[in-house]
């Protein structure tokens, strides 16, 4: 009888969380601007339409380094030497919902706000080590 | 006597050690950070129901420091400490509350509040607010994790019912 509550709560929850993560995984970024953060603060801002040609970023942390590669339109994490590199596998940044995010290293990519100075709003590539 | 307390907790720990760096050695299935199913806590659950309150502790702990030395990742500590810590919290609180037919609705909530856990350990780390986008992602997570491991462990201690570990 309990049991039968807490799978209702559970299941309703779970269907909860599935629906916003959809949903806020699809609202695509009005902004076209990427902030790259090293522990906490600002390295670097760039314009995704204005960049021509192919840049590489090289951030160096503790755990080696962060290589990001930069062309017209998108950032990706291209190599990293963390022990799971879930930030390589995450791929472009897409959505401001999902930020590329290293952890061991303490880097973030994410897209800006519109208004300047912004911060928390925005997308990243995550790359952490098993929990 | 302690003695068969103190064993059964030593192997308990062996085999949440083994669970841990097993399950490390599986490619994630999604680039996000703390989705795992976590089976080490199968054992810290066993544990809990079985020993006790202080023996799950020290089964918990002694996995969480001896896995960061095996797998070599001491980032992963903080984390693993954080979301272990406050899951094993609620877990003592609430244990009275949930017999052990319940013990996976226990598991849940603490599946849940360890992810939660390493996601504030996340955002403190990185001084970046962006990460709680994966809020809902890992409250998922938790709640699939928790009831999977949660139910592992009740279901063996079910039918283990008429051992008297406390003996």
């Amino acid at each position: 009888m309990k049991n039968r509550i807490w799978i209702t709560v559970f299941s309703v929850a779970a269907l909860l969380c599935l629906g916003v993560w959809l949903f806020i995984s699809n609202v695509s970024s009005p902004s076209r601007v990427v902030g790259i953060y090293k522990d906490g603060s600002l390295v670097e801002k760039i314009d995704l339409n204005s960049v021509t040609g192919e840049r590489e970023i090289t951030l160096s942390g503790e755990y080696g380094d962060n290589v990001i590669l930069v062309s017209n339109g998108h950032i990706k994490m291209k190599s990293a030497d963390c022990p799971d590199k879930l930030c390589v596998e995450h791929g472009e940044l897409k959505s401001s919902s999902s930020p590329i995010v290293c952890l061991p290293n303490k880097v973030v990519i994410k897209f800006e706000d519109n208004t300047d100075g912004a911060d928390a709003k925005t997308g990243e590539i995550k790359c952490i080590p098993g929990n | 006597m302690h003695t068969r307390k103190l064993i059964l907790s030593a192997i308990l720990t062996a085999f949440a050690l083994v669970a841990f760096v097993i399950e490390g050695a599986i490619p994630p299935l999604t680039p996000i950070y703390g989705v795992k199913l976590g089976l080490a806590n199968v054992f810290t659950l066993f544990a809990l129901y079985a020993l006790g309150t202080r023996y799950a502790a020290a089964v918990m702990s002694l996995r969480i420091v001896l896995g960061s030395i095996f797998t070599g990742q001491l980032v992963s500590f903080i984390y693993s400490l954080t979301g272990g810590l406050l899951s094993f919290l609620l877990m003592i609180l609430l244990k009275r509350f949930f017999p052990l037919k319940q013990l996976w609705v226990l598991s849940v909530l603490s599946a849940v509040t360890h992810n939660i856990g390493q996601l504030l350990a996340a955002v403190f780390m990185t001084q970046t607010l962006a990460i709680a986008y994966y809020l809902p992602v890992l409250i998922l997570s938790g709640i699939i994790a928790g009831a999977f491991t949660g139910l592992c462990a009740q279901l063996v201690l079910m039918r283990l019912s008429k051992i008297h570990y406390k003996s």
